[in-house]
C-alpha cells in the first residue's frame, strides 16, 4: 500500500479516536461527576472501598481489564445478550464496547481531580448555600460547578487526553477493526509492525503534538491546579 | 411572634448532648460555655445538618426536625457559621443578591430590611464590586452578616462572629446588632466567649457545659450566679448593674446613671435619657473601705452592705457580695461582687452586714452597646 492509501485509513482512525474521546468524556461527566460528589461529601465508611475500585484501572495492566471485559461483554453473558437484543450487534468488538471500556479505564482521571476540587470547596460552602435557601440542585449548578470549574476543566482535559492514548484495552475489547474500532494508537502499532515508519511518524508525531498542546493548555490555564493521580 | 424550642439528645463525637431550651422570641440570647460544650452543634442541628441525634425542634408549632419536610434550605434561620464563607465566584454584591433572589417569599409579610439599609449601615458601598478573595477578615464578616440578614430569617444565629475583629470595629458592629435587633424585632441567638460582648448586647443567656444546659436567665441575673462564675473563672467575675440615664455631659462624654438614688458615672452614652441601661463592673476593679475616703480617688462612690463573704481556700483572694443601698426603694436591690485579697479583708476587719463604701473607676466600667442618634 502506498502512503496515501494509508493516510485515508489513518484519517478514519483519527475520526474514530476523537469520537471515542468525546463520547467517553460526555458519559464520564454524567457518571463520574456524581461519583466524585459522593466520594467527596457523602460516603464515609464505603469511601476507601469505592476509591479503591475507581483507582484500580490506574494500577492494573490494561490486559487484565481487557481480559475481564472480553468475558463480561461476550454474547453469552446477560449484558452481551441484552446488547444483542437492543442493537442486533455484539457488544464485544463494537464501538459501544469500546466506549464502555474507555469509561472504566478513564474513570479515575475524571473522578480524582474533581473529587479533590469538591473537597477543597468543602462541606461548609454547601451548608452555607443551603442555609441561604438554595436547594441541593440549585447549589450544585450555581455554587459548586462555578467554584469547581478548574476541577472540571482538569478532569475533562486529562480524561480526553488519556482516552486518546489508550491502546491495550481498546485492542483487546475492540479488536482493532478498521473503520469501527481501530483507533490511532492501534494504527501506529500496525504501521510499525508493517515497517511503514513514515505513516507511524505522521500519527505518532501528531499524537505527541496534540497531547503536548492539550497538557500545555491545562497547565497554562490551571496554574494553581495540581493534577492528582495516585 | 415566633416561638422556638429545641431538644437535642445523643452522642456526637465524644460529646453527650442533652440540651433543652425554649428560646425567647425577642432580644439577643447568648449561648455561653467552654469550647467543645456543644454550642456550635446546636446551630448545626437547627440548620438541619445533623442527622444522628435525637432532635426535636418546634418552631411556631412546626416540627422542623422533620428533615424531609424541612431540609436545610427550607428552615427559617439565618446562620452565620464560625468560619463564614463567601462565594468566591461571585462579587460582594452578587453574594448579597444570591440570597435575595432565593428568599423573595420570606420578605413579603415582614418589614423589609433593604439591601441599601445594610450597605449603608455596614459600610459595604466600596466593597460591592470587589471579589471576596481580597477582602480583609473584617470586611468579609460584614458582607456575610449582611447576606445572612437579607434572608429575612425568623431567627438570626451568629456563631462567634466577632472573634476576628479589631476592638474598634467590634464595638461598632455590636451597636449595629443591638440596634438591628430592636428595630426589626428579629431575635438573635449569639455564641460567644467574650464577657464584654455578653454584657454589651446580651439580654438572655444560656449556659452550656458538656452538652448540657446548666443555667439560663437574663444576663443581669446570671452574672451574679455561681453557675456563671464557675464557667468564667474567678478572674472574670463581674456584676451587671442597671441604672437610669439621668444626665449626659456632651463635652466630657460621660453619662451619669441613677442606681436607686446612687450615682454612677460611666464613659460615653449607653442610652437615651431615662433609659434603663446595664453596665458591667469586674469584681477585681472594685475598692472597698469601711469608712468614706475623703480624698477623691475616683468619680464613683457607692454605698452598700456586705451580704456574704467567701474566703477562698488555697488562694490569696476573697469574694464579697455587696448589696447596694437603695435610697429610692422603688426597684429591686442590686448586688455587686467584689474580689479583694484576704489580707486586705483581714486588715480592714470587714465582716458580714458591715456598711461599706465602694470605689470604682469609670474607666473600668463596660457599658452596653448603644447607638447615639
Amino acid at each position: 500500500m502506498d502512503i496515501y492509501q494509508h493516510l485515508s485509513s489513518d484519517f478514519t482512525a483519527i475520526l474514530i479516536t476523537l469520537k471515542l474521546a468525546i463520547v467517553t468524556c460526555f458519559l464520564l461527566a454524567l457518571i463520574g461527576t456524581p461519583l466524585a460528589y459522593f466520594l467527596a461529601f457523602k460516603s464515609k465508611k464505603t469511601k476507601p472501598f469505592i476509591e479503591t475500585i475507581v483507582t484500580l484501572p490506574l494500577v492494573l495492566p490494561p490486559t487484565v481489564i481487557g481480559f475481564y471485559l472480553i468475558i463480561i461483554f461476550s454474547p453469552e453473558t446477560a449484558l452481551g445478550k441484552i446488547f444483542i437484543i437492543l442493537t442486533g450487534e455484539q457488544l464485544i468488538f463494537s464501538f459501544y464496547g469500546l466506549v464502555m471500556a474507555s469509561i472504566i479505564y478513564s474513570l479515575p482521571f475524571w473522578v480524582q481531580p474533581l473529587q479533590a476540587s469538591f473537597e477543597k470547596i468543602g462541606r461548609d460552602t454547601i451548608r452555607t448555600s443551603y442555609s441561604l435557601g438554595a436547594s441541593p440542585l440549585d447549589t450544585f449548578f450555581n455554587v459548586i460547578i462555578p467554584l469547581c470549574k478548574r476541577g472540571f476543566f482538569t478532569s475533562l482535559i486529562i480524561s480526553f487526553a488519556h482516552t486518546l492514548g489508550e491502546f491495550g484495552i481498546v485492542l483487546m475489547v475492540g479488536g482493532g477493526i478498521h473503520g469501527k474500532t481501530k483507533v490511532i494508537a492501534i494504527s501506529i502499532y500496525d504501521h510499525v509492525e508493517q515497517l511503514s515508519f513514515g505513516n507511524a511518524h505522521i500519527l505518532a508525531g501528531g499524537m505527541l503534538i496534540l497531547s503536548f498542546i492539550i497538557l500545555l493548555t491545562l497547565f497554562y490555564f490551571n496554574k494553581r491546579t495540581v493534577v492528582r493521580v495516585k | 411572634m415566633s416561638n422556638l424550642s429545641v431538644l437535642l439528645n445523643g452522642k456526637i463525637g465524644n460529646l453527650f448532648l442533652n440540651f433543652e431550651h425554649h428560646f425567647k422570641n425577642d432580644g439577643i440570647t447568648i449561648l455561653y460555655g467552654p469550647n467543645g460544650s456543644g454550642k456550635t452543634t446546636i446551630f448545626s442541628a437547627l440548620g438541619g445538618f445533623i442527622n444522628n441525634l435525637e432532635t426535636r425542634i418546634l418552631f411556631n408549632g412546626n416540627e422542623l426536625h422533620n428533615v424531609d419536610k424541612y431540609p436545610p434550605n427550607k428552615r427559617p434561620f439565618g446562620i452565620m457559621f464560625q468560619n463564614p464563607i463567601l462565594f468566591e465566584h461571585l462579587s460582594v454584591e452578587e453574594n448579597l443578591d444570591f440570597v435575595i433572589k432565593r428568599n423573595q417569599l420570606n420578605t413579603q409579610n415582614k418589614s423589609l430590611i433593604s439591601k441599601e439599609y445594610l450597605i449603608n449601615k455596614l459600610e459595604l458601598n466600596s466593597l460591592l464590586k470587589r471579589s471576596p478573595e481580597n477582602l480583609s477578615g473584617g470586611e468579609k464578616l460584614r458582607v456575610v452578616l449582611a447576606r445572612t440578614i437579607l434572608k429575612h430569617p425568623n431567627y438570626l444565629l451568629l456563631d462567634e462572629p466577632m472573634s476576628d475583629l479589631d476592638i474598634k470595629y467590634k464595638a461598632k458592629l455590636l451597636v449595629f446588632l443591638k440596634d438591628f435587633n430592636k428595630k426589626f424585632k428579629i431575635p438573635i441567638i449569639y455564641i460567644t466567649h467574650s464577657i464584654e460582648e455578653i454584657s454589651q448586647i446580651g439580654d438572655q443567656i444560656v449556659l452550656i457545659k458538656n452538652g448540657k444546659k446548666i443555667d439560663s436567665g437574663s444576663v443581669s441575673n446570671i452574672f451574679n450566679r455561681r453557675s456563671f462564675v464557675d464557667l468564667t473563672g474567678k478572674f472574670e467575675s463581674s456584676s451587671i448593674l442597671e441604672g437610669i440615664v439621668s444626665r449626659y455631659d456632651k463635652n466630657l462624654h460621660i453619662t451619669t446613671l441613677d442606681l436607686n438614688g446612687q450615682k454612677l458615672v460611666v464613659p460615653g452614652l449607653p442610652g437615651k435619657l431615662n433609659d434603663i441601661v446595664r453596665v458591667r463592673i469586674r469584681s477585681r476593679d472594685i475598692l472597698i473601705s469601711s469608712s468614706r475616703i475623703k480624698t477623691q480617688i475616683t468619680e464613683n462612690e457607692l454605698q452598700g452592705l456586705i451580704s456574704s463573704i467567701e474566703i477562698e481556700k488555697n488562694s490569696a483572694f476573697s469574694e464579697l457580695v455587696i448589696e447596694l443601698k437603695n435610697f429610692k426603694n422603688n426597684r429591686k436591690k442590686q448586688k455587686l461582687r467584689a474580689r479583694i485579697t484576704t489580707y486586705n479583708l483581714k486588715n480592714k476587719q470587714l465582716l458580714i452586714h458591715d456598711n461599706v463604701f465602694i470605689y470604682v473607676s469609670s474607666v473600668s466600667i463596660d457599658r452596653q452597646a448603644y447607638q447615639s442618634k
